[in-house]
């Protein structure tokens, strides 16, 4: 198994393929596969963060990861494929209104349900309300906004408003992101963190549900 | 080339605190510096909380102008109250930072264009985001300058961006950006052409390397205004070189001019 973690976290898209198929084929447990992945996956986020690996090493390390999923959906009994695996929590994320970036929202998505989030993505330009009925409807452990203006701030703080006033906001954790956020726009949406990329974003959630 | 300075932006960490604390040696320094350097326009954008906006861009514009009273300001905000604010300090009609199709920018943004004769620079997005191809693009751009000469405004004002996205989020996104251009100007001639080309190379290493190289392949694309850091000394030099080898210079003179005055090459030592 130690084969195909380091495919991935080489970038080795093809031998990754074949290696899965290869070992789905000698029967291995499709649970051990996808552990390996997430290995890699977890390689690669490190030498993101040390500056060696940049974003289209992890873009492509999601690619093959989802590649992977759909190897080995047929295999899984229970019919739901990858996405079958147990959940460690729930995620609903989007880019807030009257902003419409989605590299990092997007980012954000592949990395948080690679690492066994249940994620929502309500897409960008989504109004506050929405946050606040997609809560009520999908009772998620962290709400991530994004937005890059800095007039997404006063939409994040909106959200914000929006969860206290139907009184969930001490039930859940209100994280942030965004090139340009920083502890001063944390303070002015009332958010629990801010991050300004996809894996410390990634890192923040993980220690939340930990704990 | 026409240069616009990108550096008098808020959302930039000093220039913030700057703004905050009203140091306008700060902000008058980086006014002239960029003017020094080449820059035909600045941009400013105050990129505050909303409700100070209109204030720090009217004091923003007052710094600038008179530190470099003969560059144009480029006043960049999706705020209306803010760019009127802006407007309404400047000796020289400004530039406005920008008309898109996104609807509250067509009735908010376009309206001053109309009153105050301003130049302005035309995003292809709208409330869907984005086109990911050419035609997606082109078709917006289409729209809005039906609109933009509906309002009186010759396409000479127009300064239209392609623009760019990360290519470390999409292997054709370089493509997709030149394509742009190429279609624009083949289309609407007598409009400029601008973008953030430093866009590009977003989550990449060197990215000083790839924005060198897709500044040269933007102006063969036919761009003739860049948002930059006008202080880069290596992008100028690119960009000079590319110029005069594209033959937009004559006997080669603005690059061997710009030799002999210290503005491009080896830095000289003292």
């Amino acid at each position: 198994m130690q084969e195909l973690v380091n495919a991935v976290a080489e970038m080795m898209e093809e031998q990754a393929a074949a290696l899965t198929k290869k070992y789905l084929a000698e029967g291995v447990a499709p649970l051990e596969i996808l552990n390996a992945y997430k290995e890699a996956l977890a390689i690669v986020g490190k030498r993101f963060e040390e500056g060696s690996y940049f974003v289209p090493e992890l873009i492509l390390a999601g690619e093959m990861m989802k590649h992977a999923a759909e190897l080995i959906k047929p295999h899984m009994g229970d019919g739901k494929g990858a996405s079958g695996a147990k959940k460690v929590g729930k995620f609903l994320l989007g880019t807030v209104e009257g902003d419409i970036h989605d590299i990092g929202k997007d980012m954000v998505h592949m990395l948080m349900e690679i690492n066994g989030f249940e994620v929502r993505d309500l897409g960008v330009d989504v109004p506050a309300k929405r946050f606040c009925d997609e809560y009520r409807d999908f009772q998620p452990d962290i709400v991530g906004l994004s937005g890059l203006l800095t007039l997404s701030y006063d939409s994040m703080k909106a959200v914000v408003d929006g969860l206290k006033e139907i009184g969930v906001r001490d039930k859940v954790k209100v994280i942030i992101g965004g090139g340009q956020v920083d502890e001063r726009a944390c303070k002015y949406v009332e958010a629990d963190a801010w991050v300004t990329d996809a894996v410390a974003g990634l890192k923040c959630a993980l220690q939340w549900i930990e704990h | 080339m026409i240069v616009i300075g990108e550096k008098i932006n808020g959302t930039r960490k000093q220039v913030a605190h700057a703004i905050q604390e009203r140091d306008a040696d700060f902000i008058r320094d980086l006014a002239m510096r960029q003017y020094e350097n080449g820059a035909t326009y600045l941009d400013v954008n105050a990129g505050t909380l909303p409700q100070h906006e209109p204030e720090d861009m009217a004091w923003l514009v007052e710094i600038v102008q008179e530190a470099a009273p003969e560059a144009i300001t480029c006043l960049d905000s999706a705020n209306d109250k803010a760019l009127r604010a802006g407007i309404l300090k400047t000796a020289k009609t400004p530039m406005l930072n920008s008309l898109s199709g996104e609807q509250f920018r067509i009735d908010t943004v376009l309206p001053l264009a109309r009153e105050f004769k301003t130049e302005l620079i035309v995003l292809p997005l709208d409330d869907s985001g984005i086109p990911r191809t050419r035609d997606g693009r082109m078709d917006i751009v289409r729209r809005l300058v039906t609109l933009t000469r509906e309002a009186g405004l010759p396409d000479e004002k127009l300064f239209i961006d392609p623009l760019v996205m990360a290519i470390a989020t999409g292997t054709e996104n370089g493509n997709i950006t030149l394509e742009t251009c190429r279609s624009i100007r083949a289309e609407f001639p007598a409009a400029h052409l601008t973008c953030g080309l430093s866009n590009i190379s977003f989550g990449m290493p060197l990215r000083g390397v790839l924005n060198q190289a897709f500044m040269a392949l933007l102006i063969q694309a036919g761009m003739d205004s860049v948002i930059i850091n006008p202080d880069d000394r290596e992008l100028r030099g690119i960009m000079m070189a590319a110029e005069t080898l594209l033959g937009r210079d004559r006997h080669c003179m603005n690059f061997n001019r710009a030799f002999r005055a210290g503005k491009i090459g080896p830095k000289p030592t003292s």
